[in-house]
């Protein structure tokens, strides 16, 4: 062994510590890419980027109902691998803004097995996200349809007053409210829910099989 | 290092220059300068491959109809493979890997890199690399996802064979090389400079370095991240980027471009380095406001964080967000512009000899300025939307990327070609090589503005006959390009089996790095006696180091 020089030592010590702290801000970074995934959905929730609709227990009681009426489009959409129909009852409903409303879309099972499905949803223009609330929707829970079911699937929603003041949402007269089904990777609710719902023929699905999944 | 590694080390000063042979002096190297001359030559492989793969594209694409690609997802593959070898397995490896090892010692005058053993890894991890993303090309179809990777494209559901799960493990392969050789890189220049050798007085290719290297462990974490969850998405049933478990495809366009904003400055800040030595050196002036310089570096590297959504302006962002990154993107103008005027103004009143690297340093100049305006273009939000995806923006980045940052490898390989191989190139045949390969980019990328203003899209193999004429043209520029790149192969093997013998410096007094004051080719260990940089030269201070004797 040849013994070190002390100016090599430290030089050696520095290098581990230099290292060292380069190494942590690598695993920093990538615990940071992982992070940025709830990080993103609770950002989108939060500021109805991506048009991320808000959720609201009710029409706040101080709500004032104003003069300004918004046309609120409705569109429906099933992804490729899911064997249903989905349209829209009414295209269009003017609302005032502040006004509850109620709309109704029509799913039908096209397939020949029961089939649990989930809507995911936002509007266009994006900017109007923000203001608008869902107090109850079909796409807060999971859907389950038996074979050649059809049924109606009611969304409630109104539009904060507050819009009024955006100057970014001045030229708004139209929102499109998207939702587009999937089928659900965790069939498992098929057995349960049919169980649940074997004489609510045509209604609104139970609100007992809510998921984690709201805004 | 270890024990053993420092014993090495003294055993080597009692048998000067001795150095393992074989298979064994490759393999198993831990010398910064044969891992250097191995990431030079994995590039040049790639080089071959990538520019093939985009000869064909523009085979295809010169004249409309399909010509001899009927299978339009083999175009795909085309695109995606010229991306990711261009981008991750020549341009990296030249301007980094290469370059980097071999002159980031060189210039601040200590024997090796600091974790000589982890270099070694850093290379064979980016071979392997280099090997998957070759099988992906032969596994059923190929991933024709393009070099961004874009779910729902990249899922299972369009590219349902293992090919892109091989492209994905392949960038891990790079990445995992980069964080590591970056790692070695930060560690070397902070540790190990000689003494005197401050900060403030390294040289520039040295700063790029450095801030390449953060740079680098900044973002590729978050594309290995980004990578890791596609992964998982395409194979275990996960919903990052999947709309049906509650994810979106538009969070994965965030993950990517938040590393790949900071790429593009990860291939083009080294480049910065290269011509800046370059400038200096055939001008015979030091650089014009040397810390301006650098600093303008570092700031181009902090903001290239924060500007990742204009590559995304047509996702349906509000007002505000693109008011923020387009006036985030065209700060960035501002150091730059420094840079720019600080190379016009260090060859101003300068003794200029307009030998081949200079020639490239000027032309690299030229075309990062055509890139640059292009790239404020584009910055707009509104004009973004008509141009997205289009060849306008084609044209853009590789005026930028490609062309300006390969016109940085010829210069540096023109330049450093002495010192690495320890003979001289021909100096008739560099000159026609550049103003072949000046003009060939030229006619291959400046008519792809027009085609872009005229709505010509990306990625597609056909084109209605209207696009007909400039791709003609364009097309020619591609044959013309290609015989400079042929010829750049025949100067380089020219170079290195009849060269004339190259002094330790060929280039004169502006050569004032401390790289030249080592024999040419640089012997198996150099700087084993630590060079002593003085403060003051003629009265002079002296920000890059001098030519110490």
């Amino acid at each position: 062994m040849i013994k070190k020089t002390t100016f090599q030592q430290k030089i050696n010590y520095q290098k581990r510590g230099t290292a060292l702290v380069l190494f942590s801000l690598v695993a920093g970074m990538v615990g940071l890419a992982f992070a940025s995934e709830p990080l993103y959905r609770i950002f989108c929730q939060v500021t109805g980027y991506a048009g991320t609709t808000q959720v609201a227990a009710s029409v706040p009681k101080s709500n004032e109902v104003l003069k300004r009426i918004v046309a609120v489009r409705f569109d429906a959409n099933v992804n490729s691998k899911m064997p249903w129909s989905f349209r829209p009852v009414q295209r269009e409903i003017k609302v005032r803004l502040g006004e509850q409303a109620l709309a109704y879309f029509e799913a039908t099972n096209d397939s020949d097995q029961p089939l649990v499905g989930t809507a995911s949803f936002n509007v266009t223009p994006y900017k109007a996200a923000i203001h608008f609330n869902k107090i109850d929707c079909f796409c807060f829970t999971q859907q389950v349809l038996k074979p050649g079911q059809t049924m109606k699937m009611p969304v409630t929603f109104f539009i904060d007053p507050e819009l009024a003041k955006d100057s970014g949402v001045d030229d708004l007269r139209t929102i499109t409210l998207s939702y587009t089904f999937f089928q659900d990777d965790d069939q498992s609710a098929v057995e349960k829910l049919a169980a649940k719902r074997i004489d609510a023929k045509d209604g609104v699905n139970s609100k007992k099989a809510v998921t984690s999944r709201n805004g | 290092m270890s024990d053993t590694a420092t014993a090495a080390t003294h055993d080597d000063h009692a048998h000067h220059d001795h150095k393992p042979t074989g298979w064994k002096r490759w393999v198993y190297s831990t010398n910064h300068k044969d891992i250097g001359t191995m990431y030079i030559t994995l590039a040049v492989i790639s080089a071959i491959l990538g520019m093939g793969a985009s000869m064909a594209i523009r085979l295809e694409l010169a004249v409309p109809g399909i010509q001899f690609i009927t299978d339009t997802q083999f175009y795909n593959v085309l695109v995606t493979a010229h991306g990711f070898l261009m981008v991750f397995f020549v341009v990296m490896p030249t301007l980094i890997g290469g370059f980097g090892n071999w002159f980031i010692p060189l210039m601040i005058g200590t024997p090796d890199m600091a974790f000589p053993r982890m270099n070694n890894i850093s290379f064979w991890l980016l071979a392997g690399g280099f090997i998957l993303l070759v099988l992906s090309g032969f596994v059923q179809g190929g991933a024709g996802t393009g070099w961004t990777v874009y779910p729902p494209l990249s899922n299972a559901d369009y590219h349902p064979t293992p090919a892109v799960d091989f492209a994905i493990l392949s960038l891990h392969l790079a990445g995992a090389s980069s964080i590591l050789g970056a790692i070695n890189f930060i560690t070397t220049i902070i540790n190990m400079r000689a003494p005197g050798m401050t900060f403030h007085r390294m040289p520039l290719f040295i700063w790029a370095s450095l801030i390449t290297a953060f740079l680098l462990l900044l973002a590729i974490p978050v594309l290995a991240g980004a990578l890791t969850m596609l992964l998982t998405d395409r194979n275990f049933g996960t919903t990052f980027f999947d709309p049906s478990g509650g994810g979106d495809p538009i969070f994965w366009q965030h993950l990517f471009w938040f590393f790949g904003h900071p790429e593009v400055y990860i291939m083009i800040v080294p480049a910065f380095g290269v011509v800046s030595q370059v400038v200096s050196t055939f001008s015979k002036k030091p650089i014009f406001g040397y810390l301006g310089m650098a600093y303008a570096m570092a700031s181009i590297g902090v903001v290239g964080f924060v500007v990742w959504a204009h590559h995304m302006f047509t996702v349906g962002f509000n007002v505000e967000t693109r008011i923020y990154f387009v006036l985030a993107t065209m700060v960035i103008a501002v150091p730059t512009g420094i840079k720019i005027f600080s190379w016009l103004a260090t060859m101003w009143g300068g003794s200029i000899e307009f030998k081949t690297p200079m020639l490239y340093a000027m032309g690299f100049i030229f075309l990062f300025v055509v890139g640059g305006v292009t790239g404020i273009t584009l910055a707009n939000a509104g004009v973004d939307i008509a141009f997205h995806d289009t060849y306008f923006v084609i044209a853009h980045f590789h005026y930028v990327l490609s062309i300006a940052t390969i016109y940085g490898i010829f210069c540096g390989m023109f330049y450093w070609l002495p010192k690495m191989c320890g003979n001289m190139y021909d100096e008739t045949l560099g000159q026609w090589q550049f103003w072949i390969t000046f003009i060939g980019v030229n006619v291959l990328f400046f008519p792809q503005h027009f085609l872009g203003m005229a709505g010509m899209p990306r990625r597609i193999p056909d084109y209605p006959d209207a696009y007909a004429g400039w791709n003609l043209v364009s097309s020619i520029g591609g044959a013309i390009s290609l015989v400079g790149a042929l010829l750049f192969l025949y100067i380089l093997w020219k170079t290195i089996v009849s060269g004339e013998k190259a002094p330790a410096n060929p280039w004169g007094e502006g050569a004032t790095t401390l790289e030249w004051t080592v024999d040419s080719p640089a012997p198996f260990h150099t700087h084993e006696q630590i060079p002593e940089i003085p403060e003051e030269e003629h009265g002079e201070k002296v920000y890059v180091s001098p030519g110490a004797k």
